[in-house]
């Protein structure tokens, strides 16, 4: 076998591995509850964020512009606008709509009905709704952006689903369940380690300054600084373990005798990120794709073509 | 056989492009100076996030077709930006404050607010963009807009004067002195209901 085949091989187990569809079955159960309380914690504020100018806060056109900029291609909630003027429709009611949606798009998905289109819809609206309130988005909708796209190209419904449960389809292909586990697992490595680099080359996290002011930066300011001070000698340790437990995720997750440990911390981490500072969207949507990436155990021992 | 290699060279151009992003994102941090990193680096680290950015066609023009192909997958796929949040130190908090004045002299007080605390979220993470050097062709039309919320609550306003800067909070030695946050301000506006005149 010559060099270039050997590689290849070794990728396709790499990339191939036979999985079961339990961590699927996580991420859409996941990412229906994190689309239904995407929904339901900006339903107060839906028409106020992404009304046109004049009528909200600050217009949805800037953020639709910004992104046409971009790209025209990109689907914005101005192209949802456009489809309801042209049946007659306000833009009040097509928002409305839109909110409706994305909220039941959410509960099919936690109870597995129609997940593939209920998948589709929650991304492209989410998209749009992250678009055209690009000045408004962070860092969670990106997170929400990518985990849909993947759910959605992934081999859906799982077997816990109700759709399996009403249509006895034959179970999912076992390699392409892996692959994108496998998709999911990647870009996880990516989000931590290029997070924990550019975390490395900041000195305020290697002496707990940066800890201390994300803490009490408002609005993510839940804790007293009169709590915190009183924890200060920890704020260094909690802020040079956090670049260490990111920068080496990639290596440590992967391996069997540390990926417990390593996960674990993980999502104490975010679980902390959501109590403390109030990023409760943004921790969900991480504890979910970091279970379904890597809470569940492999079906066939560690990760396969992947030396420990 | 076939299918897997579609699967495979999707998976190589999809994280090559997610890689392309996040070095961009780590060698601007570089070049901007905000890194622990010497001095000495931050030519090479502009260059490089020049030759990074190449695959992304950010330097082709807006109508180039596989710039706005590559855009459009990288916004789809939610990879556009990359992952150095609250890196390398944590950003200044922004403020932005409006001084209403009425007709008969009163002067109040009053700043852009939503009813929901997700909502609130957003709102700080508009005006820590407004501060970007990027976002400044768009912020008086922003400011204005948020201006013109406040304005619609308060619709016997004469005028309103938009005051914008950083908050700096006291470092944790300062705060157990006693030392309170300071105020910088970075910019104002004044916008009356027939005209707006920027200062």
């Amino acid at each position: 076998m010559t060099p270039l085949r050997s590689w290849w091989t070794r990728a396709l187990k790499f990339l191939f591995p036979p999985e079961t569809e339990t961590w699927l079955a996580v991420l859409r159960v996941g990412l229906g509850l994190q689309v239904a309380a995407y929904a339901l914690f900006l339903r107060s504020d839906w028409y106020y964020l992404f009304a046109s100018s004049g009528k909200g806060l600050v217009g949805r056109e800037i953020g639709d512009a910004i992104t046409s900029f971009e790209s025209p291609l990109i689907p914005t909630l101005s192209w949802l606008v456009a489809l309801g003027r042209s049946v007659n429709m306000s833009e009040e009611t097509v928002l409305s709509i839109s909110w409706a949606c994305l909220l039941s798009a959410g509960c099919f998905l936690l109870l597995g009905l129609f997940c593939r289109p209920a998948a589709i819809i929650a991304w492209f609206l989410h998209l749009c709704v992250a678009e055209s309130g690009g000045l408004l988005a962070y860092g969670a909708d990106n997170f929400m952006t990518t985990a849909l796209f993947y759910l959605m190209l992934s081999p859906l419904p799982d077997r816990y689903s109700f759709d399996r449960w009403v249509v006895q389809s034959k179970p999912k292909n076992p390699q392409l369940l892996g692959f994108w586990r496998r998709v999911l697992q990647v870009h996880l490595c990516f989000v931590y380690f290029i997070g924990g680099l550019a975390k490395c080359l900041g000195s305020g996290w290697w002496n707990g300054s940066n800890l201390w002011h994300s803490l009490t930066r408002p609005p993510f300011n839940l804790v007293s600084p009169d709590i915190l001070v009183r924890f200060h000698y920890a704020l260094p340790v909690l802020g040079i373990t956090i670049c260490l437990l990111e920068v080496s995720y990639p290596i440590f997750i992967w391996m069997k005798k540390t990926r417990l440990v390593w996960l674990i911390c993980i999502l104490a981490m975010h679980a902390a990120i959501g109590l403390m500072m109030g990023l409760y969207l943004f921790a969900l949507v991480m504890i979910v794709m970091n279970l379904a990436a890597f809470g569940i155990p492999y079906t066939n021992g560690c990760a396969d073509g992947f030396k420990e | 056989m076939v299918s897997k290699a579609i699967y495979a060279a999707w998976f190589g151009i999809h994280f090559f492009l997610l890689t392309a992003v996040c070095l961009v994102g780590i060698f601007s941090l570089i070049a901007e100076g905000s890194t622990i990193l010497p001095s000495a680096c931050e030519k090479s680290a502009r260059e490089a996030e020049l030759v990074a950015s190449w695959p992304l066609a950010k330097e082709a023009e807006a109508s180039n077709p596989i710039r706005q192909g590559v855009s459009t997958y990288l916004h789809a796929a939610g990879i556009q930006a990359g992952y150095s949040f609250f890196a390398p130190n944590v950003p200044s908090q922004h403020r932005l404050t409006f001084e209403l004045f009425y007709d008969d002299g009163r002067v109040e007080y009053e700043s852009a607010h939503v009813r929901s605390g997700a909502a609130a979220l957003r709102v700080s993470s508009l005006l820590d963009r407004l501060a970007e050097q990027r976002y400044e062709p768009i912020r008086e039309v922003v400011v204005k807009m948020l201006a013109l919320s406040v304005w619609r609550e308060h619709p016997d306003v004469k005028k309103i004067h938009a005051t914008f800067g950083s908050v700096n909070p006291p470092e944790m030695s300062e705060f157990e002195n006693g030392k309170a946050e300071t105020f910088q301000p970075m910019f104002s506006f004044d916008f009356s209901l027939r005209d707006e005149e920027k200062q």
